[in-house]
């Protein structure tokens, strides 16, 4: 069998994404063997980043216009193209610079804005199609084998489409949102990592964003009924879903309110 | 002759070398950092404090423990918090397994291709199968102890301004501890290999700079002390250090006031604080003849030498926890208003965290200073002198030597920007 072109190009994260999928390569040899890494830039020098590619991996938020111009291309020359990480699904942290007018935002950081070039903070499907999301920041390795072997078996991916709260209750966790009173972000965000923070005795904070039907405007109403004041009801559903509607929804609703 | 090296591998983030050459000569230098920046200082003001660690933990993919301490250090300094004893051994564990995790990932990953001419890990494969299966042996011991404490090895959840919110059992620390006890010899035969990488010759006086503890090699907090006589209190950082914009590079530069450019990291902890390495460590060390040193290639074996003394102290403050309950492991605490700062030694080097705060505790300042934002000056003077020194060399050859430099450093481009 031939292998599977595989590309994967970082724009503007943590790189914690690529660290993730250079490391679990190991749990799944198998599947690995069945791709030729073409271009991912942590792992290799000289790797050929016009492709084509089978598959391309994204991580990072599109925050430069020279990323729109690259990922419009790796678009053309790629078969599927799936985002990887919240900054890349969702826009992730760094869409947290647009909560407040940019420019005063750069300017607390650089006295110099000459060189400085940043375009308003995006998730990568606002410039192309996007073939499949692999959630989380990071991601799981369920998603990313997900994302592979639907490639590799020509089928469409399966992610998990509920919120946090379904795998809390099958781990039988006590709910620290009706127990302890915890502003627990659970019931808006999508499944994946295991309901992680309520195992660990915290609050959710969203980090694999919203699920696709949250009802977030209600969570809110909700956070507002046990005493929480807007400003943080507001910091809640901007930390990672600044650049999502389905937050944004929540935000305009406590303004309005 | 004009050299571009635009695609630098196997490093964290994104930047070039610039270089130009006339008549034998190199007549310019530049490390251009072009990492596009997110802005993290700017849009931490108007964040809650209790956020602000989940947040800075995504600056870096390799050290989201080291944010995450530092910022909660910083904070704490600032509400005048002091943790207990058993909360900093936590850190200290953390840190330790922090450090294994990116000097696995860095020796074995990232830099060693090179000195066998190849272009990665997976062209090793075939030819290497002994030393990466020994890699992902330590690197998920590493990675677990991470994940025990903190939920995940990436991006922790448990790490919270006073504590922690969960601790594991006595069981799972135990067992944990015999773990990496018994990957002792994987450590020293990482040591090994990276005494036998032939690495170009290069001098370099820099100021080497590192948290220096009281008979204990530090890590989550030190005096801030150099190879040049510096010995400084943590909150008196900022009358030492000075952060400045460059032209051609989203990262800063910091520069010791007066004194010019220092280097900081794993070579830099040896250097000044070999003697509180443990014994073992020391000592494996020692026969290899090597007790620190000032070219900054040695960074590899430095980094070697601390997976041997992490590995041990690691497991040594596993079997030291008593972990009593959850609550001992949270302090409560006021919000105030106020400032706060900390330093700490993340895998690369000094990070350094600065907060305001005001009083319903939202951030109204905050100021990050990396490891590679501490060495960005002395590995652009490094190069320079890599260059002048082989600037016979084949091109090919140049560009190579050069890249092997900037990866010796370790640099984290995402973080230098951030
Ligand atoms: S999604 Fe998270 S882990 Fe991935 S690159 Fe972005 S910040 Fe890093
Ligand atoms: S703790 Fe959070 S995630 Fe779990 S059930 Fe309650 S609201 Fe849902
Ligand atoms: S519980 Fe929420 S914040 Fe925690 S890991 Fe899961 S999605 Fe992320």
């Amino acid at each position: 069998m031939n292998k599977l072109r595989l590309g994967f190009f970082k724009y503007s994260c943590c790189m914690g994404c690529s660290y993730f999928f250079a490391y679990v390569q190991k749990h799944v040899p198998e599947v690995l063997a069945s791709f030729d890494f073409v271009f991912i830039k942590l792992l290799s020098r000289k790797g050929i980043p016009e492709g084509p590619f089978d598959i391309a991996l994204v991580e990072g938020t599109i925050t430069e216009a020279w990323q729109v111009d690259e990922l419009k291309m790796i678009r053309e020359h790629s078969k599927k193209l799936f985002a990887i990480g919240s900054c890349a699904v969702i826009g992730g942290i760094p869409a947290i610079k647009a909560t407040s007018p940019e420019l005063e935002v750069e300017k607390r950081v650089y006295k110099n804005l000459s060189s400085i070039h940043s375009i308003k903070p995006h998730a990568v499907d606002a410039y192309v199609k996007v073939d499949g999301y692999i959630r989380g920041c990071p991601p799981v390795e369920r998603d990313l084998y997900e994302a592979l072997t639907s490639v590799l078996t020509g089928r469409k991916p399966d992610f998990p489409q509920y919120s946090v709260c379904i795998e809390c209750k099958l781990k039988g966790n006590i709910c620290v949102l009706i127990a302890d009173d915890m502003p627990c972000m659970g019931p808006v965000t999508n499944a994946g990592c295991g309901a992680l923070c309520p195992s660990m005795n915290r609050a959710c904070y969203s980090c694999f964003g919203p699920m696709k039907q949250a009802n977030a405007p209600g969570l809110a109403k909700k956070f507002k009924a046990m005493g929480i004041s807007r400003d943080d009801i507001i910091r809640k559903f901007t930390e990672f879903g600044a650049d999502t509607i389905e937050f944004r929804k929540a935000v305009e609703m406590v303004y309005e309110d | 002759m004009k050299i571009d090296i635009n695609y630098i591998a196997r490093v964290e983030g994104e930047s070039s070398v610039k270089l130009e050459i006339e008549e034998g000569k190199l007549k310019e230098l530049r490390l251009n950092i072009w990492e596009p920046p997110r802005f993290f200082e700017g849009f931490l003001v108007g964040r809650k404090f209790d956020e602000v660690p989940d947040i800075v933990a995504r600056i870096c993919g390799i050290c989201p423990v080291s944010h995450m301490t530092t910022a909660i250090r910083a904070m704490e300094n600032a509400f005048g918090l002091t943790p207990s004893p058993e909360v900093k051994r936590i850190r200290k564990i953390l840190a330790l397994s922090q450090i294994l995790s990116s000097h696995l990932a860095h020796l074995y990953i990232l830099a060693l291709p090179d000195f066998f001419r190849l272009n990665s890990v997976v062209e090793m494969l075939p030819h290497f199968e002994k030393d990466i299966k020994r890699f992902l042996r330590l690197k998920e011991a590493a990675n677990s102890i991470t994940a025990l404490f903190g939920g995940r090895a990436l991006h922790p959840v448990s790490m919270v301004v006073g504590g922690f919110t969960k601790v594991p059992s006595k069981a799972d620390t135990e067992k944990a501890a015999w773990e990496l006890e018994s990957l002792h010899g994987d450590a020293l035969e990482t040591l090994k290999m990276a005494s036998e990488l032939k690495c170009p010759a290069l001098e370099n006086h820099a100021e080497f700079v590192a948290l220096k503890g009281k008979g204990e090699y530090a890590i989550n907090g030190g005096m801030i002390s150099s190879t040049k006589g510096l010995n400084i209190k943590e909150h008196e950082y900022a009358s030492y250090f000075i952060e400045d914009e460059v032209p051609y590079s989203n990262a800063k530069r910091t520069i010791l006031k007066d004194r010019g450019s220092l280097m900081a990291g794993a070579l830099s902890r040896i250097n000044l604080g070999f003697d509180n390495l443990l014994p073992d460590a020391k000592k494996a060390s020692e026969d290899l003849g090597f007790t620190g040193g000032g070219n900054p290639f040695l960074n590899n074996l430095a980094q070697a030498v601390e997976i041997v003394h992490a590995l041990q102290e690691c497991a040594i403050l596993l079997r030291g926890l008593s972990l009593k309950s959850v609550k001992n492991y949270f302090a409560d605490f006021k919000v105030r208003e106020g400032a706060g700062s900390a330093l700490t030694e993340a895998p690369r080097g000094m990070l350094y965290h600065y907060y305001e705060i005001d009083g319903r505790g939202v951030i109204t300042k905050a100021n990050i200073v990396t490891p590679t934002a501490h060495n960005f000056l002395n590995l652009e003077e490094s190069l320079k002198k890599l260059v002048t020194e082989n600037i016979d060399k084949p091109e090919e050859e140049l560009i190579l030597m050069c890249e092997m430099l900037v990866r010796a450093y370790d640099p984290c481009f995402s973080c230098s920007v951030h």
